[in-house]
């Protein structure tokens, strides 16, 4: 019998998890090349100066995030998270305050700075074209929409998320800043078009396999999707034309065990050089706006930043409040 | 397993020991499931009933959407259309398997387990890589002139079925194995002297003796295949999305887990039911008895 209690025992004390050490904190990000890209340049530098060895962990899962707070077991210290969760997740109470006198938003891009989030990077969502696989390639929303100028198959983001409803209305022509709240019967609708033309990447490898591979030749990509694409060989066109941006922010779950190294951590990440130093093995955009100065012009000019003119920005706090909602329709208009 | 005769507290002589140690010897096979699966269960059912708001919304939610009846309806078709052409093609295999000679048999359960040993996301990502308009499938056929546009083998119906038959095969195939290697042949020999043909041979004899085997082949590879998630979600289209999907929307990114949580407890609820039923067939169907 007592080895049954103590099995229990040790069974109940691992299912709670044990607490992170104080000299360490965990950084938890998406994986791949991005945060293998974070690792080097925020947590080896910030690990050099204070010391605070940065344990990475991933991927990102809001469900374990939310059970983490809710048990009061956090073992992550910063999160990179996508922009609209970390809205609603600061509104929901279950993200630490940021402290602003470690973290200076002065030189912080304020698209993307709340209370309780700064980006991490920022990204569009392009038109790009495998420009060897057709005769011509789409430039504009609209021209993707198009199956009579354009015929084939296009890929687009599988999830509920910030970009396909935008790209939708905007092909169905509505003015970029006319965007919100979102017309959603109208953007399906003009999705029910090209339908069955659709193919769907969950993941950004895939929506470059299917570029590469020409399953589907062009459609609406990452753009650090299509900069890996075309250092790979391929003669790739990427279309700035009304591109869709959104940001990761780096959030802290609340009752995190280390909140002062994770300010620290924050500070560092997106300050000027290890902004630049992310963007440049990323082709994602730094959102500190010191960091441009410092890169090459040559990639200074691949990246978001510079696009601002013809950029359309998807709005956080809108896709904050109505994630639910949107996802319901969402899902059952692709179920259909 | 000191421990099972320790909790018995007598040092008896062995079978009669195995006895003895009845309900304390499972007691931490009882603990490792409560803390393991029970719990969680329960936390589930909890949070299905309480969130967002205390009462059954969730499930009249999940009910009353035709979203999500499709989503169930098209997990079942999925299942039933893999576990059957498993059936259809893990039989024959496995016939064969058992009547071959030794060392080709050994070979071909190496190829059987390297399979199933290969990583899952990568077997899947060949796969795609195979059946896409580009891919190697398609372009051996234009090439032998067979068809003048690629057909669509992916990220449909078609692209799932295939995807998922191709790892599931092991799961029928092994049991199977097991049971038709314990059919005596002189059984088949006895049938055929009485007269039965070749397909009375087979649909008389060795079928009903080979269906412990098939029913728990099949069972497994339905249960499984009702919970898959990463084949169907890259090979399949959002027309077939399957139960295990909409969960990880549900509880990963929208982070609803009351309807999360419904949606799970239904499926488990199902699977339950359905071990039952199958339970009782195969009891019944099994000729040794139970």
């Amino acid at each position: 019998m007592k080895t049954t209690f103590a099995f229990a025992a040790v069974a109940a004390f691992v299912a709670v998890s044990v607490p992170a050490h104080a000299d360490n904190m965990v950084f938890s990000s998406w994986g791949g090349t991005t945060q293998d890209a974070q690792k080097a340049a925020w947590a080896s530098p910030f690990t050099e100066k204070t010391g605070i060895t940065v344990v990475q962990d991933g991927p990102t899962d809001y469900g374990k995030l939310k059970a983490m707070v809710e048990a009061g077991q956090v073992t992550w210290d910063v999160v990179d998270v996508e922009g609209d969760y970390a809205a609603q997740a600061g509104k929901n109470g279950q993200l630490e305050k940021l402290d602003f006198s470690v973290i200076d938003k002065s030189k912080l891009d304020p698209r993307f700075v709340t209370d309780y989030s700064v980006g991490s990077f920022y990204y569009s969502f392009v038109i790009g074209c495998n420009a060897d696989a057709v005769s011509a390639c789409p430039k504009t929303w609209a021209d993707l929409f198009d199956t009579t100028k354009f015929p084939g198959k296009r890929t687009f983001y599988k999830w509920s998320a910030p970009g396909v409803i935008e790209a939708a209305l905007l092909a169905d022509g509505v003015a970029a800043d006319k965007l919100y709240p979102l017309d959603l019967d109208r953007a399906f609708k003009k999705l029910d078009t090209i339908k069955s033309d659709i193919v769907w990447w969950s993941g950004g490898a895939q929506s470059q396999q299917l570029l590469a591979s020409a399953e589907a030749p062009f459609g609406s990509i990452w753009n650090g999707r299509m900069t890996a694409l075309a250092a790979s060989g391929i003669k790739t066109e990427t279309s700035w034309e009304q591109n869709i941006t959104a940001a990761d922010s780096l959030v802290v779950p609340k009752g995190s065990p280390n909140v002062e190294a994770a300010m620290k951590f924050i500070a560092m990440a997106t300050s000027a050089e290890p902004q630049a130093a992310l963007a440049k093995a990323t082709g994602y955009a730094p959102i500190n706006v010191d960091s441009a100065k410092l890169m090459d012009p040559e990639t200074a000019k691949t990246l978001p930043d510079q696009q601002t003119a013809s950029q359309v920005n998807a709005d956080m706090n809108y896709w904050a409040d109505n994630r639910d909602a949107i996802g319901e329709k969402w899902y059952a208009w692709q179920a259909k | 397993m000191s421990t099972f005769s320790d909790a018995s507290g007598a040092i008896a002589p062995l079978p009669k020991a195995r006895r003895a140690t009845g309900f304390g010897g499972v007691l931490p096979a009882l603990a490792f499931v409560a803390i393991f699966f029970i719990a969680p269960v329960a936390v589930l059912l909890l949070r299905s009933v309480l969130e967002p708001v205390p009462g059954l919304g969730n499930y009249a939610q999940l009910i009353g959407s035709a979203t999500y009846l499709k989503i169930f309806a098209n997990t079942f078709i999925v299942s039933g259309l893999v576990t059957v052409i498993s059936l259809l093609i893990g039989f024959p295999v496995a016939w064969a398997l058992a009547i071959m000679p030794g060392r080709l048999t050994s070979v071909i359960f190496a190829i059987l387990l390297l399979s199933m040993w290969t990583n899952l996301l990568a077997r899947t990502y060949a796969w795609m890589v195979l059946l896409q308009r580009t891919g190697l499938i398609n372009k051996m056929l234009i090439g032998m002139g067979l068809i003048d546009k690629p057909l669509a083998l992916v990220n449909n119906l078609t692209g799932v079925t295939i995807g998922m038959t191709y790892i599931m095969l092991p799961f029928i195939i092994l049991p199977l194995y097991g049971v038709i290697r314990k059919i005596d042949p002189s059984t088949l020999q006895a049938a055929a002297l009485c007269g039965a043909n070749r397909w009375q041979c087979l649909t008389r004899v060795l079928l009903p003796l080979a269906m412990p085997g098939m029913a728990a082949g099949a069972l497994m590879v339905f249960v499984m295949s009702l919970g898959y998630f990463v084949t169907p979600s890259l090979l399949g289209g959002t027309a077939n999305m399957m139960l295990a999907e909409l969960i990880a929307q549900f509880v990963q990114s929208l982070v609803n887990w009351g309807m999360g949580g419904a949606a799970a407890l239904v499926l488990l609820v199902v699977t339950l039911s359905l071990y039952a039923v199958q339970l009782r067939f195969v009891g019944n169907q099994n000729p040794g008895g139970r």
